[in-house]
C-alpha cells in the first residue's frame, strides 16, 4: 500500500498532484495569517480626517494624553455634545449609528488601534511634555479616514527615538535606555 | 580585547562599592510577623496564588516572606525575631552574571536589579544562584482559570501598572518600581524632585508596626539613610560581598 503510494507520488502525475496540494495548503495558511492580522471593525466608522480638518484638537477627544498614561477614547456624551447641535447628524447615514447609540444608551466599544503588549508600560504624559507631537507616532490624522496604525510599534522603533532625543546627555540616555523604564 | 562592562550592564558584578539609589530598612525589633507585607505585596504586584498541589512542591510565589527561626534544644526552644526577607537589590548581585538571556540586569538609572519578563527564557539559573532564595518561578499560567480551577483568581483587582507574568518566567521584588516611576512622573510634571516619604513600597505602606522604611539611600538626610546609619544595623550574608540595599535593625 505504502509502496504503491510512493510509486505514484514519484510519477509525473503524482508530482503535479503533490505540488498542487502543497500550493493550496500554503495559500490557505497565508490567508489564515492574513485574516488574523486584520483588526476588528470599529463600531462607528469614525472619520478622523473630517474632524481634524474641522480644527478639532486631538486632546479634545483624547484628553488623558496630557495628564497620564492613557489618552482615553471618547464616550457617547463627548460625541453628542457637538453632534446634537449639528444638522447633518439627522441626515447622514453614517451618523445614524450614533443616534442609535444615543437612543439605546449603550457605550461605544471602540477598538484600540495603537497598542503595546502587556509587558510594556507606556505613559503618554512624559512624551507630550518632551515635545513629541501626536502625529510623530500616530501619523497625520488629517488624511486618514478610519484610523490605522502607521507603523509597527516595536522596541527598536521606541529606542531609536529615545537615543535620538537623549543625544549626548549621559544621564538622559541611561534613563531612556534602561530596561526598567518600560518593562516591569 | 577589553569589554566595556557599562555596555553589558554588568558593572555591578565587579564593583567594590555599591552605588545605591533606593534603599530599605527593616526593623526586626518592631516586626510582629503579621504577614501584612506579604499580602500587600501579592496584591500590588499581581502575584499568583499557586494552589495546594504546587505549594506542596515548594512552588509558592512570594516576593517577600516572613522567616522565623528557632534557637536552642527542645524543650528550651526560643524563637528568634521575625525576619522579613525580600530581594536585597544587591549592588553586586549573584543572579545577574549567570543569566544567559540578560533578563536580569542592573538598572543603571534606578540602581536596582531588574527582571525583564519578556526577555526571560526560564533557565532558573538566577534563582539557583540567589543566596537569599527570594526569586519565584511561574511553573504554570496561574492567572488562567483553566489551569487550576480550584484557585480563586482575583482578576478584577489586578494592578494595571504591573505585568501579569506568564508561565516559564522568573520574577522577584522590584522595590515597587511602578510606584517609583509614578512618583517620579508626578514630581517631574510639577517641576520638582521626589520628596522623601512622598511614596513608599506596598510592604512598607501596609506594615502596621512601621517596621519597614523605604527611600533614597544616597540622600544622607532621608529617613532611610538615617536609620541605616544606626549602630545596630546588619546586612544579611554580607560576607558574600553582595552589597545588599536592604538593612536590618536588630537588638536595639
Amino acid at each position: 500500500m505504502v509502496r504503491k503510494f510512493f510509486e505514484w507520488i514519484i510519477s509525473p502525475m503524482g508530482r503535479i498532484a503533490a505540488l498542487i496540494a502543497g500550493l493550496s495548503l500554503f495559500t490557505l495558511a497565508a490567508y489564515g495569517v492574513f485574516t488574523l492580522q486584520q483588526s476588528p471593525e470599529q463600531p462607528i466608522q469614525f472619520r478622523h480626517d473630517i474632524h481634524v480638518n474641522l480644527q478639532v484638537q486631538c486632546l479634545y477627544c483624547h484628553p488623558g494624553a496630557l495628564r497620564g498614561a492613557s489618552p482615553g477614547l471618547p464616550t457617547l456624551t463627548k460625541c453628542w455634545g457637538c453632534h446634537q447641535q449639528i444638522a447633518k447628524t439627522d441626515t447622514s447615514p453614517r451618523l445614524a449609528v450614533l443616534k442609535d447609540y444615543i437612543a439605546n444608551g449603550k457605550d461605544i466599544a471602540w477598538v484600540p488601534v495603537a497598542q503595546v503588549p502587556d509587558f510594556v508600560h507606556f505613559n503618554h504624559r512624559p512624551h507630550i511634555a518632551a515635545g513629541v507631537n501626536c502625529e510623530d507616532c500616530h501619523g497625520d490624522m488629517s488624511v486618514q479616514e478610519i484610523a490605522v496604525n502607521p507603523q509597527v510599534m516595536n522596541m527598536g522603533w521606541c529606542l531609536n527615538c529615545h537615543k535620538e532625543k537623549a543625544g549626548d546627555d549621559e544621564v538622559k540616555l541611561t534613563k531612556l535606555t534602561d530596561c526598567g523604564t518600560c518593562h516591569y | 580585547m577589553t569589554v566595556d562592562l557599562n555596555k553589558l550592564h554588568a558593572v555591578g558584578a565587579i564593583a567594590e562599592e555599591a552605588e545605591g539609589k533606593w534603599g530599605m530598612v527593616i526593623d526586626q525589633d518592631l516586626c510582629t510577623g503579621c504577614q501584612a507585607c506579604v499580602a500587600a505585596c501579592a496584591m500590588e504586584n499581581n502575584i499568583a496564588f499557586v494552589g495546594e498541589e504546587d505549594a506542596g512542591y515548594g512552588r509558592s510565589m512570594h516576593w517577600i516572606r516572613t522567616e522565623r527561626f528557632w534557637e536552642g534544644e527542645y524543650p528550651e526552644v526560643r524563637m528568634t525575631d521575625y525576619q522579613p526577607m525580600l530581594c536585597q537589590q544587591c549592588g553586586k548581585a549573584p543572579c545577574e552574571p549567570v543569566c544567559p538571556a540578560f533578563a536580569t540586569v542592573h538598572s543603571q538609572a534606578e540602581k536596582i536589579n531588574l527582571q525583564v519578563y519578556n526577555r526571560c527564557v526560564g533557565t532558573r539559573y538566577c534563582a539557583n544562584n540567589c543566596p537569599y532564595q527570594v526569586r519565584s518561578f511561574n511553573w504554570r499560567d496561574y492567572q488562567d482559570s483553566r489551569i487550576r480551577p480550584e484557585i480563586t483568581i482575583l482578576a478584577n483587582q489586578f494592578n494595571p501598572d504591573v505585568t501579569v507574568r506568564r508561565r516559564g518566567v522568573m520574577e522577584k521584588c522590584t522595590f515597587c518600581i511602578q510606584r517609583i516611576h509614578k512618583a517620579q512622573d508626578k514630581a517631574k510634571s510639577e517641576g520638582r524632585e521626589v520628596e522623601d516619604g512622598e511614596f513608599t513600597t506596598a510592604c512598607a505602606q501596609a506594615c502596621p508596626a512601621s517596621a519597614i522604611t523605604f527611600g533614597r539611600i544616597d540622600h544622607p538626610e532621608s529617613l532611610v539613610s538615617q536609620l541605616a546609619r544606626m549602630p545596630h544595623t546588619q546586612h544579611h550574608l554580607e560576607e558574600l560581598g553582595t552589597l545588599p540595599s536592604v538593612t536590618y535593625l536588630k537588638g536595639a
